[in-house]
């Protein structure tokens, strides 16, 4: 490693040791502190990188890095998501979930409904619950939960019991803010109901995370 | 559904499965069965045939007919019909050792208690014989991990199972520990086994950390909650043990304690 790695906090140092990193080990200690330099908005397009790296410790670490980053980070995700990597894709999936800024949206429902890895779809699962919504206009926020909705409801048949814990959790996301009487709120519990039915699903563990999600529902 | 592989309906693996030309047809369709748990009443049958197809190992072509027999024996575990416990039982006592792991995993999923003196007695002479290693290949003489597994799974909690399975908490393999200890903690509940079971979480190995996480899971053990979250592996791992902890032992609504594993489960997504 190059002296950048010792005690200096600026983003150039570490940009250019993260960039002379040789080994897994190296990438993996210099992705992490990208995340904690001066300047950590210099560093997106390099954790950006990261994710197409095939190196999950530091995918991982990056992942954690953007998502702190928050809206700041979307653009060059979404810039360089790159439909022939697998792994990168995944991996910007779930930085998108943790995010939850409403420009990710076209992302998560693809990856909910067509992903081929149940850990991509259960984060995809997960962030169309948690999409920051507060920004935009009444119309703009009536019509984004609609669409996922929309993506949780078919998320429910999923063949993959982790997917249809994640439609739960995201069910219950989307409807916590919302006044018990809103149409979007009776759309979601009818939703958690159907995966509480022990005739329906036949998951326990997937049914007793509904079963939650409705008394706090019923608690608000 | 994704990720099934390729999309062939009951039918056609049942079909895949009668006809004994192409064995690798008949290997996927086996699998199949087993993956879909299939309900139909032809299935049972025809995979009894698949397991009787096994020959005697060292008949040079004889490999690919047991590799039918492995997956069918697999597939009726998952299935659970008990009509196979009798011809699993014959398996366990197979020269192919790969046979009599899937017949001892499956006669555990079977809760077949027919199978406790059969798997004791393959055990009884310990890590040094039964658990030694094979001269022709990685494996261990006695497919220790699943036989172990299947005493723990069973629930048979006789002083003599106990002062079988004892012994393996040494073995030289890890995973061999690990499937000992889970299954005394089954079968006693003392937390010592437990204690043994939280140290592997932190074995430099990830597939020894990746074993003790599904078999804390397997026995439902709460204070293991804090331990697995800690525990250096992928989520996908932590999520199956999380789920094991709330789904053993457990009624049909969720109390506080579970929804403190369920937020855990919640935070892995």
């Amino acid at each position: 490693m190059t002296a950048a790695s010792g005690d200096s906090r600026l983003a150039a140092d570490r940009i250019r040791a993260f960039e002379q990193a040789g080994s897994a080990e190296e990438l993996v200690a210099a992705t992490r502190r990208l995340i904690a330099c001066d300047d950590p908005l210099a560093t997106v397009p390099h954790l950006v990188q990261v994710l197409g790296f095939n190196n999950p410790g530091a995918a991982v670490a990056a992942v954690d890095g953007l998502i702190a980053l928050g809206p700041a980070a979307v653009g060059p995700l979404l810039a360089n998501l790159d439909a022939h990597n697998y792994g990168a894709r995944a991996w910007a999936v779930r930085a998108l979930a943790g995010i939850g800024d409403p420009r990710g949206l076209d992302v998560l429902e693809d990856a909910l409904a067509t992903d081929v890895g149940p850990s991509v779809r259960r984060a995809a699962a997960r962030g169309l619950g948690a999409l920051r919504l507060e920004a935009l206009t009444e119309e703009e926020r009536r019509q984004m939960r609609e669409r996922c909705l929309g993506a949780l409801e078919s998320g429910r048949g999923d063949g993959e019991w982790v997917v249809r814990y994640a439609v739960a959790v995201g069910l219950e996301g989307l409807a916590l803010p919302l006044p018990p009487a809103h149409p979007h709120s009776h759309r979601a519990e009818a939703c958690l109901q159907q995966l509480q039915d022990p005739e329906r699903e036949d998951t326990l563990v997937v049914r007793l995370r509904a079963g939650v999600a409705l008394k706090r529902l019923n608690a608000r | 559904m994704a990720g099934d592989g390729a999309p062939i309906s009951e039918a056609e693996a049942l079909e895949q499965l009668r006809q004994t030309d192409d064995q690798s047809r008949q290997y996927y369709a086996a699998w199949w069965l087993g993956r879909m748990r299939s309900r139909h009443p032809e299935a049972v049958p025809l995979l009894l045939a698949a397991l009787r197809q096994r020959q005697p190992r060292d008949v040079g072509a004889g490999v690919e007919h047991n590799a039918v027999a492995r997956n069918a024996a697999r597939a009726l575990g998952k299935i659970a019909d008990g009509r196979a416990v009798s011809e699993l039982l014959v398996v366990l006592d197979d020269a192919d050792d790969g046979l009599r792991e899937a017949a001892a995993r499956s006669l555990g999923e079977l809760r077949a208690t027919a199978a406790v003196p059969l798997l004791t007695r393959r055990l009884a002479s310990g890590p040094e014989v039964a658990g030694a290693h094979r001269s022709d290949s990685p494996r261990l003489q006695e497919p220790c991990e699943a036989m172990l597994e299947a005493l723990g799974t069973i629930g048979v909690a006789e002083a003599e199972v106990l002062a079988v399975i004892k012994p393996f908490t040494s073995h030289g393999r890890p995973l061999v520990r690990s499937a000992a200890c889970r299954a005394l903690l089954q079968l006693t509940g003392e937390t010592a086994w437990a204690d043994e079971l939280l140290q592997l979480l932190q074995h430099p190995q990830l597939q020894v950390r990746r074993a003790a996480l599904m078999d804390l899971g397997a026995v439902g053990w709460r204070p293991a909650l804090v331990p697995i979250q800690r525990t250096l592996a992928e989520n996908s791992l932590k999520l199956i043990a999380l789920r094991g902890l709330v789904e053993n032992g457990n009624g049909d609504e969720a109390d506080s304690d579970d929804e403190a594993v369920l937020m855990a489960m919640d935070a892995l997504l």
